[in-house]
C-alpha cells in the first residue's frame, strides 16, 4: 500500500489509485472532465494536471498511479495557471449559448470557469459550427458544438454497454461525436451518456426544456422498476408548477451506489415514472354501486372495508398484496391479515408477458420488493385466491395495485371472480381494468410521495423518501391500513413508516437488527444475506 | 288664521333652507377654499353634460354616493342607538339656528312679522342647549357601535363639549349684561346704536375679548380642526368609525350645521347680526348729517343680505382657521378650555360688571 | 428645541400670523385665478398638474409596462432561458419553452405570461435578460383591471406593445380592458 502525500495530508491508498481518487480520499478535488472511475482512462482533457515533486512539469492525475513516497500539490501556481490555459483550450469553440442549454447550472465547464477560469476570451476567429440538435436515439440528443470530446461516452457504449455506437469523426478542431453509420443510440443503458457528459453536448430528450435545473429539488430514492433496486435521485419539480406541463417528477438520476448499480440506470427505469403525474391517479375514494362511481370520504371507505372484516369468516376474504408495496406496507398488511385470519392470500400475480432480463442491472422481476413480500409470506401466486373466488367462497376480495385483466391469469376467470365476489376492494395509485371492477377504490400514494423501504433480490434493504406530497386524498398502502386496523381494534401506534419498520424488525428475523439509521442512504444486507 | 300659519311656516322655512343648502355647500367651500389656499385648484372633475361648473356638482356626486353605498352596520351594534345617533346629532344642529334673526320686521298683510324662524325671549339659550344636545347623537354613535375606537371618540367629544359650552356660556354673559336680555333680537337691536355717535356698538367692539374667547369655544364646539380629538382621523378615527353611507353624510352635516350655527351666533351676538351700520328703518343717516331716504322692503333686504353677508365672512375666518392650525391634543384642549378661556370669561364678566355699575352711576 | 418665548406661548399672535399666511396665499391664488378667468395671462393659482390631459415628462430610466422585442421577423427574441423567471422576486413570470425550428436558435417560448398584479417593477428582468429581449420602456402606466386575470399579461400582448416615443409617451395603445374603455 503506497503511502503519498497530497497537499500536505499524508493518504495511505491501495496499489493501483490514481492521483485523483488518492486525492479525493482526503477531500481534495482535482477537476477533470474525461476521466470517470466507472471508464477506463483516456487522458483526453489534460484538466486533472498536477505538480509531482521531482517531475519537471505537472502530469495529468488520473492516468499517474499513486507511489509511495509521492508529494502531490495540486493549489500551486503553476497547476493553476495550466488548468486556466486549458479551459481557454476548451473553450475555444465552445457556444456562448448557456441560456439555451439544458445543461447549465450543472455544467463542469461552468463550474471549472467560475472557479479556475475565469479569464477574458482571446479568441477572436469565427467559432466553428458543428450540428446542433442532433437526435441520437430515443432518449438522448446530440449538440456537436458544445462538446468537448471527453470520450466519456464513446467509452461508456464500448465498455459498458458493449455496443459502441458512438465514435469521434474528422480530425482537429472539426473532430466531433457522432454515430457510426446506420446506428442508433438506443440500447438500454442509453441515457446515462446524459449523466456522465459533463457538458450540455448530449441531453435528455424527455428533459429537453422542461424545467431549468435551478428550480429542482431531490429526494433520495430506490428506482421500483425491477428487483435490483438501483439507487436513484428523484428530481422533483415544485416550486413552478407551470413547468414540465404540471409534471411534477422532473427525471430520475441514478445515484452511485457502489453494491448495486454504481452510477448507472437503465432507461426502462429512468424514464418508468410517468405514472406518478398521469391522468388515470386515483385521488379520491370511490364506491362504484350498479356501473357508476361517486366520490367517497376516507371514513365511510374504511368504515365499509372495515365492516366486511369484521363480518366475514376468515375463510371468506381473499387479499392479493403486491410485491410493488414496501416492507411497512406489507407487514402491516401483515398484521392485518393475521388478525382477521385471511385465510386466501397471495402476493404474485404473473405478468403476461415475461420481464426483459441481462447480465447489468436489468431483472425479469419487474417489482422492486418481491423478496420482501417473500419474507412477509406474501409471495404467493395469485391464481389460488382468483380459484377460490370463483368457486363462490369469497365474499370480500381486496386486490392491490395489480391489473388482474393485464396478467396472464386467465381473464374469463378474473372476471367470474369479479363478478361473483360481493365486495371487491382496490389499493392502488392509479385505475386500471381491475379498479374500473372494483366496488370500492382506496388511493394509494406513488413511491416518491411517502416514505419506504425496498428488499431487493440481492436480500439488500434499501430506503426511499418522500419527494413531493400524495397527490389527491391518496395515503400510503401502510397508513390505509394502519386507519383500518384502528376499528378492527388495533390502536392505531404507527404515524410514519419508520415505526412499521421498527414493528418488523423486531418481529420477523430476516429483518433483526435492521432500523432506518442503519440502513442510511446505501442500504444495508438482511441479517440472513449477511450470514451467507 | 291660515295667513298666520303660512307666515309660521315661510319663517321656518326660509331658516330651513337656509342653512341646508349653505350646508351642502359648505362642503364645497372647504374643497375649494382649502385648495387655494394651498396652492391648489381643488375637486373640479364631476360634470354633467360635460359642465364643470367649478366643481360645485361635487357635493351632488357626493350625496348620491353616499344615498347609494352600502349601510353597514357592526354585529354587536346596539341597533336603535346605532341608527338614531346621527338624527339626534343633525336634528339638534338644524334646530339650533331656529331663534337667530337674520332681519328686523317685515309688514305682511298688516301683520309685523319678526324675521326669525322662532321668536324666543330666551334665544340664547336655547341655542346653546341645542348646542349642547347634539353631542348625544355623537356619545350615542360612540357608544352603540361597540368599538373601542369609536367609545374613545364619544367620550372625547363629551369632554371636549364640557369644557367648550362653559366657556361658551361664561363668555357670552358680557353681551347678556350689556344689553340685559337674553332675546336675540333684542340684543342685535341692542347693537343698533351708535358709540359717541359714530361707533356702531357690536358685540366685538363692545366685547372684543368676549368675541375671541366664543369663537375659540364655539370652533370647539362643532369638533372641528383644530378640535377634532373625537375624530382624530390618524389616530382613532372617531365616534363615526363604524358607520358608513348616508348616515355618516349625516354627522359630516351636523359639522358643517353646527358650523352655520356658530357663524349666526356670532354674528348675532358679536357682529351686529342684520344690522348695517347708519341704517335705520327709514334709511341711511350717517354721523356727518346726510342720508338716504329707503323704502321699508329694500332696507329689509339689504339687512338680510347683511347677515347673510356676515355670515359667510364667519364662515370664511372659521374656514382659514380650519385649514391652517393642526390639531390640539387631548390635554391641550381641555387645559385651554378650562384653565384658559373659563377664567378669562370670569375676567371679563367681572370686568364688564364693574365697568357697566360705572358707566350706569355716570 | 429651543423654549417658546413669551409671544409663542400666548398662542394668539402666532395663531393669527398664521392665519395671515394662509389667508394671503387664498387671496393671491384667488386674484390669480379671478383674473385668468377674465382672460389676463399671468401666472396660475395653482401649482398642480391636471394629471390626465397634462403630464410631467417621464424619465427615461422609467421602468414602465414590459414589452417583448421582437426579431426582425417579428418573432420574439426571447429564447426561454427562464433568466428573468429565476430572477422575479415577485415570482409574476410565467414561461413556457419549445423547440425552435432553427437549431441555431433552438429555444422559444411557448407561453410568456407577465402578472402584473405581482409585477414589483424592479426591473431585474430586463437586467438578467442575456438576449436584450425584455425591455421596460413602453412608457404605458394606466393598465388597472377589475379582475386579477386581467393582470396578466400574455405573450402575444408583450409582443405588440412599442417602446416609448423620446419624450416618453407611450406609442402603443394603452391597453385598457374592453369594459373600460372610454
Amino acid at each position: 500500500m503506497p503511502k503519498l502525500t497530497v497537499n500536505g495530508k499524508g493518504v495511505e491508498v491501495p496499489a493501483g489509485t490514481n492521483l485523483i481518487e488518492a486525492a479525493r480520499t482526503v477531500g481534495v478535488e482535482v477537476p477533470h472532465y474525461c476521466y470517470h472511475p466507472g471508464l477506463s482512462i483516456a487522458g483526453q482533457c489534460r484538466l486533472c494536471m498536477v505538480d509531482i515533486e521531482k517531475t519537471p512539469r505537472p502530469s495529468i492525475a488520473c492516468n499517474t498511479v499513486a507511489a509511495d513516497g509521492m508529494v502531490v500539490q495540486t493549489e500551486t501556481e503553476r497547476v493553476r495557471e495550466t488548468r486556466k490555459s486549458m479551459m481557454e483550450f476548451h473553450l475555444i469553440n465552445h457556444p456562448l449559448d448557456c441560456p439555451v442549454c439544458d445543461q447549465a447550472g450543472e455544467c463542469w465547464l461552468q463550474i471549472y470557469y467560475m472557479k479556475h477560469g475565469l479569464y477574458d476570451p482571446r479568441m477572436k476567429d469565427e467559432k466553428v459550427h458543428k450540428p446542433k440538435a442532433v437526435p441520437l436515439g430515443p432518449h438522448v440528443i446530440l449538440d456537436a458544438e458544445r462538446c468537448i470530446l471527453c470520450s466519456r461516452c464513446v467509452r461508456f457504449c464500448d465498455e459498458i454497454t458493449h455496443t459502441g455506437e458512438l465514435g469521434i469523426f474528422e480530425r482537429g478542431d472539426h473532430s466531433e461525436i457522432g454515430l457510426f453509420p446506420g446506428r442508433e443510440l438506443d440500447n438500454k443503458y442509453s441515457a446515462n451518456v446524459v449523466d456522465i457528459c459533463p457538458v450540455g453536448a448530449l441531453t435528455d430528450r424527455d428533459f429537453r426544456f422542461q424545467v431549468r435545473v435551478w428550480y429542482l429539488d431531490t429526494a433520495k430514492s430506490i428506482c421500483p422498476g425491477c428487483a435490483r433496486g438501483c439507487n436513484i435521485e428523484v428530481h422533483v419539480n415544485r416550486r413552478r408548477p407551470h413547468h414540465a406541463e404540471g409534471r411534477r417528477v422532473a427525471r430520475l438520476k441514478p445515484r452511485f451506489n457502489a453494491e448495486v448499480n454504481k452510477w448507472w440506470l437503465c432507461d426502462a427505469g429512468r424514464y418508468g415514472f410517468g405514472f406518478v403525474d398521469a391522468a388515470e391517479r386515483l385521488l379520491m375514494p370511490a364506491r362504484r354501486q350498479g356501473g357508476t362511481s361517486t366520490e367517497a370520504t376516507w371514513d365511510e371507505a374504511i368504515a365499509a372495508v372495515a365492516g366486511a372484516l369484521r363480518r366475514l369468516t376468515p375463510d371468506q376474504m381473499g387479499i392479493i398484496a403486491s410485491p410493488k408495496m414496501s416492507n411497512e406496507d406489507l407487514f402491516a398488511l401483515r398484521r392485518l391479515i393475521d388478525l382477521c385470519g385471511v385465510r386466501h392470500v397471495a402476493g404474485q400475480v404473473p405478468p403476461r408477458v415475461p420481464g426483459d432480463e441481462d447480465d447489468f442491472l436489468i431483472r425479469a422481476d419487474k417489482n422492486p420488493n418481491s423478496r420482501g413480500a417473500e419474507l412477509l409470506g406474501l409471495g404467493g401466486d395469485a391464481r389460488t385466491v382468483i380459484e377460490a373466488a370463483g368457486r363462490r367462497r369469497l365474499k370480500l376480495l381486496w386486490i392491490f395495485g395489480h391489473d388482474l385483466l393485464a396478467s396472464a391469469l386467465p381473464e374469463p376467470d378474473v372476471l367470474e371472480a369479479l363478478r361473483v365476489v360481493d365486495t371487491v376492494v382496490f389499493t392502488g395509485s392509479n385505475a386500471n381494468w381491475t379498479s374500473a371492477h372494483s366496488h370500492w377504490v382506496l388511493p394509494a400514494a406513488a413511491w416518491v410521495e411517502r416514505e419506504g423501504t425496498y428488499t431487493s433480490f440481492e436480500g439488500r434493504v434499501q430506503r426511499f423518501r418522500q419527494a413531493i406530497e400524495p397527490l389527491g386524498q391518496s395515503l400510503a398502502e401502510w397508513e390505509i391500513v394502519t386507519r383500518i386496523l384502528a376499528p378492527l381494534g388495533e390502536a392505531p401506534s404507527a404515524t410514519r413508516a419508520e415505526h412499521w419498520f421498527r414493528q418488523l424488525a423486531a418481529s420477523v428475523p430476516a429483518f433483526a437488527g435492521l432500523s432506518y439509521q442503519l440502513i442510511g442512504d446505501s442500504g444495508r444486507p438482511l441479517a440472513e444475506a449477511a450470514r451467507t | 288664521m291660515l295667513i298666520d300659519l303660512g307666515i309660521a311656516f315661510g319663517r321656518v322655512a326660509f331658516v330651513m333652507l337656509f342653512v341646508l343648502n349653505v350646508a351642502a355647500l359648505l362642503g364645497w367651500v372647504e374643497r375649494k377654499q382649502s385648495a387655494i389656499m394651498q396652492d391648489r385648484i381643488g375637486a373640479n372633475r364631476a360634470s354633467i353634460f360635460g359642465f364643470r361648473v367649478l366643481g360645485l356638482f361635487h357635493p351632488l356626486a357626493d350625496t348620491l354616493k353616499m344615498l347609494t353605498k352600502e349601510d353597514f352596520r357592526p354585529a354587536r351594534a346596539d341597533r336603535l342607538l346605532f341608527d338614531l345617533a346621527p338624527a339626534v346629532s343633525v336634528f339638534f344642529a338644524l334646530v339650533a339656528f331656529a331663534s337667530i334673526p337674520f332681519g328686523d320686521t317685515l309688514r305682511v298683510a298688516g301683520r309685523v312679522v319678526p324675521l326669525q324662524a322662532v321668536t324666543l325671549n330666551v334665544g340664547v339659550l336655547y341655542v346653546l342647549a341645542m348646542l349642547s344636545l347634539g353631542v348625544y347623537g355623537v356619545m350615542m354613535a360612540g357608544w352603540s357601535s361597540a368599538n373601542n375606537y369609536a367609545l374613545l371618540g364619544g367620550q372625547r367629544a363629551a369632554a371636549l363639549m364640557i369644557s367648550a359650552e362653559i366657556a361658551i356660556g361664561a363668555s357670552i354673559m358680557g353681551v347678556v349684561m350689556i344689553h340685559g336680555s337674553l332675546n336675540l333680537m333684542d340684543i342685535v337691536r341692542g347693537q343698533g346704536y351708535l358709540l359717541w355717535g359714530w361707533v356702531p356698538a357690536w358685540g366685538i367692539i363692545t366685547q372684543p375679548l368676549a368675541f375671541i374667547l366664543f369663537v375659540t369655544a364655539g370652533i370647539a364646539a362643532t369638533k372641528r380642526i383644530p378640535f377634532d380629538m373625537p375624530e382624530g382621523e390618524s389616530e382613532i378615527i372617531g365616534y363615526f368609525v363604524e358607520y358608513s353611507g348616508m348616515k355618516f353624510g349625516m354627522f359630516l352635516m351636523t359639522d358643517m350645521v353646527e358650523t352655520i350655527v356658530l357663524a349666526g351666533l356670532s354674528t348675532s351676538l358679536f357682529l351686529g347680526g342684520w344690522q348695517i351700520p347708519y341704517l335705520f328703518a327709514e334709511g341711511f343717516h350717517f354721523p356727518w348729517g346726510a342720508g338716504i331716504a329707503l323704502p321699508p322692503l329694500l332696507v329689509t333686504l339689504l339687512q338680510v343680505s347683511a347677515f347673510v353677508g356676515k355670515v359667510a365672512a364667519v364662515i370664511f375666518v372659521l374656514m382659514l382657521i380650519r385649514w391652517t392650525l393642526p390639531r390640539f391634543r387631548y390635554d391641550q384642549a381641555m387645559r385651554l378650555g378650562w384653565l384658559g378661556l373659563f377664567p378669562l370669561a370670569i375676567a371679563n364678566i367681572v370686568l364688564t360688571g364693574l365697568v357697566l355699575a360705572a358707566w350706569g352711576n355716570r | 428645541m429651543s423654549p417658546m418665548n413669551l409671544r409663542q406661548r400666548f398662542y394668539l399672535v402666532e395663531v393669527l400670523t398664521g392665519l395671515w399666511l394662509t389667508a394671503a396665499h387664498f387671496f393671491r391664488n384667488m386674484g390669480r385665478h379671478t383674473a385668468r378667468a377674465f382672460g389676463r395671462k399671468g401666472t396660475s393659482g395653482a401649482v398642480t398638474i391636471q394629471y390626465p390631459e397634462e403630464r410631467r415628462p417621464y424619465s427615461p430610466r422609467l421602468r414602465s409596462l414590459h414589452r417583448l422585442v421582437r426579431r426582425e421577423d417579428g418573432s420574439p427574441r426571447c429564447v426561454a432561458c427562464m433568466m428573468c423567471e429565476t430572477v422575479c422576486p415577485a415570482h409574476c413570470i410565467y414561461i413556457v419553452a419549445d423547440e425552435h425550428p432553427n437549431p441555431e436558435i433552438e429555444k422559444v417560448p411557448r407561453r410568456f405570461d407577465i402578472d402584473l398584479g405581482k409585477c414589483v417593477f424592479c426591473g431585474y428582468c430586463v437586467e438578467a435578460c442575456p438576449e436584450d429581449a425584455i425591455r421596460m420602456d413602453t412608457g404605458i402606466l394606466e393598465f388597472s383591471s377589475y379582475s386579477r386575470g386581467g393582470m396578466i399579461y400574455s405573450k402575444d400582448m408583450l409582443l405588440s406593445f412599442e417602446p416609448a416615443d423620446a419624450s416618453g409617451r407611450p406609442r402603443s395603445p394603452i391597453p385598457l380592458p374592453a369594459d373600460r374603455r372610454a
